[in-house]
C-alpha cells in the first residue's frame, strides 16, 4: 500500500505538477479565463432575464398568477429582449476587451488601450458592416472562438510593437494620457492592415467571413466538447490537479469556457425559439453537479466529518460546513486533509465522475432539465442547479441525489480514515508516555 | 502598521483567514493591514504590502510571484498546508511576522 502511494505521488509529482504549473501560468489561459471573469456578472444577469421572458409555468397553466406572467412576457417580449440581447447577445464584446486587457496587463501594456485594441480587431472581421448595420449573427456564442484569437493576436501585436520599439514618441512634456492614445496609434494600424485584408481574402476564397470559417473548423472540437468522455477527462483532470494540491479548476474552466459559452448561447437561442436545448455540458453542469460544495463534491463530506469520531476532523467539519454551501472548500481540502491523502484519493477522483454519468444519463433520458442560464459559482448546488435551468425542480432532486451518491461513496473511506487517525493518535500519545518514562530514567542514572 | 497581503485563487478562501489573522492581532494589540487578494491582482498590489503569503492552492505560481516581488525586496511564500486548513491564523500571522523581520535584516 505504501510503496504503491509512493509511486503515485512519485508519478503526480513528476508528471502533474510540472503539466499544471505550465498550464496554470500559460498567459493565453490566463487571459482567457480573466476575460470570461471579466465578463461574468454582465451574462449573469443578461441570462437573469430569460426568466422574465419564458417564466417557468407551462403555457396551458391555469394560476392567476402564473397566467399574468406569461401573458405579461408575452406582450412586453421585445422590451424584456433588450438587456439579454445586450448582454449575452454580445457577449463576445465583453469577453475581448478582457481577454485583451488581461493579457496586456501581463504583457506590461496598459490594459485599457489593449482591451479595446482586441475589441476593434474582433469587430473588424466578425461584425460585417452594411447599410448603417452590423451583423449580429457572430457577436454570441458563435463568435467566441473568433473574439479570442483577434484578443490574443492584437495584444500580441502591440507588445511586439512596443517591444521593438515601432511607437511614435512624443516630448515628455506631453502628458502621459496623450501620449498613451498616440502610442496606440501604430497597432492600430497594423490590426486593421493584417485582419480587414485577411478578412476580404478569406471571404472571396471561401465564401464565409473569418467567425463563420472558425466555427465550422472548429465545429467537431464543439461538439465533442459536449459529450461523456469531455466531462469524464475534463473533471478527471481538475481532480488529479487538486489531488496535487494545485488548483485545478482554474485550469479546466479556462480550457472549457469558450466551449461552455458557445455552447449555452446554442441552448438559450433553442429556448427562444422554443426547440429542443442541443447542449447538456454547461458551466452549470460543471458547477452544481460535480462541485457541490467545492471541488469533489465535498459538501455531503463536511456533513460527515461534523459527526466524526476524531476530534481533529469534526473541528474540520465545524470550520468547513459554512464556506461548503457556498462552493469553497479549501479548510476541508486542506485540513482534513485530501490533498496527497492516499486514504481519499479514490472517493475525491471517482464522486464528481459517478456524479458526472448520473447527471448526463439522467439529461440524456429527457428527465434533467438543461442549463440555460449562467450563474455565480458561489451559490449553493440545488438552488444555482435549478436556477441555471430556469427554476425547474428536477435539478434539485438530481443534486440531493448526487449528494447522497457522495455522501456513500466517502463514508467507508472516511471510516477507514479515521480509524488510521485514531491509531497513530494512540501510537503517538505511547511514544510520548515512553520518551518521558525513558527520560525519567536517563535522569535517574545521571543523578546516581 | 504591518501590511500583510494573502493571495489565492480568487481571494476567497484566504478573506477566511485574514479574518482570523486579524483577530490574532487585535488580540495582541499589533496595528494590522492585511488584505486577501486573487491571484490575477498580484502585480497591481503587492507593492503595498511588506510580505506576501500565497495559498497552498496556488503555490505552484510562486517561482513567479516571488520573482516579481524580490525586485522590490518584498518575501514571497506559501503557507503552510494545515496552517491553512485549519485556518490557524495565529501560526501565519506569526509567519508573516518573521518572514517581514527576516527581510529586514
Amino acid at each position: 500500500m505504501s510503496s504503491l502511494y509512493q509511486s503515485m505521488i512519485g508519478v503526480i509529482e513528476k508528471a502533474i505538477t510540472p503539466l499544471a504549473g505550465r498550464l496554470g501560468q500559460q498567459k493565453y489561459i490566463i487571459a482567457i479565463r480573466d476575460g470570461f471573469t471579466a465578463a461574468l456578472p454582465f451574462m449573469i444577469i443578461g441570462s437573469f432575464m430569460l426568466v422574465f421572458i419564458f417564466p417557468p409555468f407551462s403555457a396551458t397553466t391555469t394560476n392567476g398568477f402564473a397566467r399574468a406572467w406569461l401573458d405579461f412576457s408575452a406582450t412586453y417580449r421585445e422590451q424584456l429582449m433588450l438587456p439579454f440581447y445586450l448582454s449575452m447577445g454580445v457577449m463576445t464584446f465583453f469577453i475581448s476587451v478582457g481577454i485583451g486587457a488581461s493579457l496586456g496587463r501581463q504583457f506590461s501594456l496598459d490594459p485599457v488601450m489593449s482591451g479595446l485594441l482586441a475589441f476593434m480587431a474582433f469587430l473588424l472581421v466578425a461584425a460585417p458592416y452594411s447599410n448603417g448595420t452590423i451583423s449580429t449573427a457572430y457577436l454570441s456564442g458563435q463568435g467566441i472562438f473568433t473574439a479570442l484569437i483577434t484578443a490574443i493576436y492584437s495584444t500580441r501585436v502591440y507588445a511586439w510593437l512596443k517591444h521593438n520599439n515601432i511607437t511614435i514618441r512624443l516630448p515628455k512634456e506631453v502628458p502621459t494620457g496623450v501620449a498613451r492614445s498616440f502610442e496606440i496609434l501604430i497597432p492600430v494600424v497594423v490590426i486593421i492592415g493584417t485582419l480587414h485584408p485577411l478578412n476580404l481574402f478569406i471571404q472571396a476564397q471561401t465564401g464565409m467571413i473569418i467567425p463563420e470559417a472558425i466555427m465550422h473548423l472548429l465545429e467537431p472540437l464543439v461538439s465533442a466538447s459536449d459529450s461523456l468522455p469531455a466531462i469524464l477527462l475534463s473533471v478527471l483532470l481538475c481532480q488529479l490537479f487538486w489531488f496535487a494540491g494545485i488548483h485545478g479548476a482554474l485550469i479546466v474552466t479556462g480550457i472549457m469556457n469558450p466551449f461552455w459559452m458557445a455552447n449555452l448561447s446554442a441552448n438559450q437561442a433553442a429556448l427562444a425559439a422554443g426547440t429542443a436545448l442541443p447542449h447538456i455540458y454547461l458551466q452549470g453542469f460543471w458547477d452544481h453537479y460535480l462541485l457541490i460544495g467545492g471541488v469533489g463534491s465535498t459538501l455531503p463530506l463536511a456533513f460527515l466529518l461534523l459527526r466524526s469520531r476524531t476530534t481533529h476532523l469534526r473541528t474540520i467539519g465545524k470550520m468547513g460546513i459554512v464556506p461548503s454551501f457556498f462552493n469553497i472548500n479549501e479548510p476541508i481540502m486542506f485540513g482534513a486533509p485530501i490533498i496527497m491523502n492516499p486514504m481519499m484519493f479514490i472517493p475525491f477522483v471517482c464522486v464528481p465522475m459517478v456524479n458526472a454519468i448520473l447527471a448526463w444519463t439522467a439529461t440524456r433520458m429527457g428527465w434533467l432539465a438543461q442549463v440555460v442560464s449562467l450563474t455565480p459559482w458561489t451559490t449553493p448546488a440545488p438552488i444555482g442547479a435549478s436556477w441555471a435551468a430556469n427554476w425547474a425542480i428536477s435539478p434539485v432532486v438530481m443534486c440531493l441525489i448526487c449528494m447522497v451518491m457522495s455522501a456513500l461513496m466517502y463514508l467507508p473511506f472516511l471510516r477507514a480514515y479515521e480509524r488510521s487517525l485514531m491509531k497513530s493518535e494512540e501510537q503517538k500519545a505511547q511514544e510520548q508516555a515512553a520518551t518521558t518514562q525513558s527520560g525519567e530514567k536517563r535522569n535517574e542514572v545521571s543523578v546516581s | 502598521m504591518i501590511r500583510i497581503m494573502l493571495c489565492c485563487s480568487a481571494g476567497m478562501s484566504t478573506s477566511m483567514l485574514v479574518r482570523k489573522m486579524k483577530e490574532v492581532a487585535q488580540e495582541r494589540g499589533l496595528a494590522v493591514e492585511i488584505d486577501a487578494y486573487g491571484v490575477t491582482e498580484f502585480d497591481e498590489q503587492f507593492a503595498r504590502y511588506q510580505v506576501v503569503l500565497l495559498g497552498p492552492q496556488v503555490k505552484y505560481m510562486l517561482k513567479t510571484l516571488a520573482d516579481k516581488a524580490a525586485s522590490a525586496g518584498i518575501p514571497v511564500q506559501p503557507i503552510e498546508m494545515m496552517d491553512y486548513g485549519m485556518q490557524r491564523g495565529d501560526k501565519v500571522l506569526d509567519f508573516a511576522l518573521s518572514l517581514i523581520e527576516a527581510a529586514h535584516e
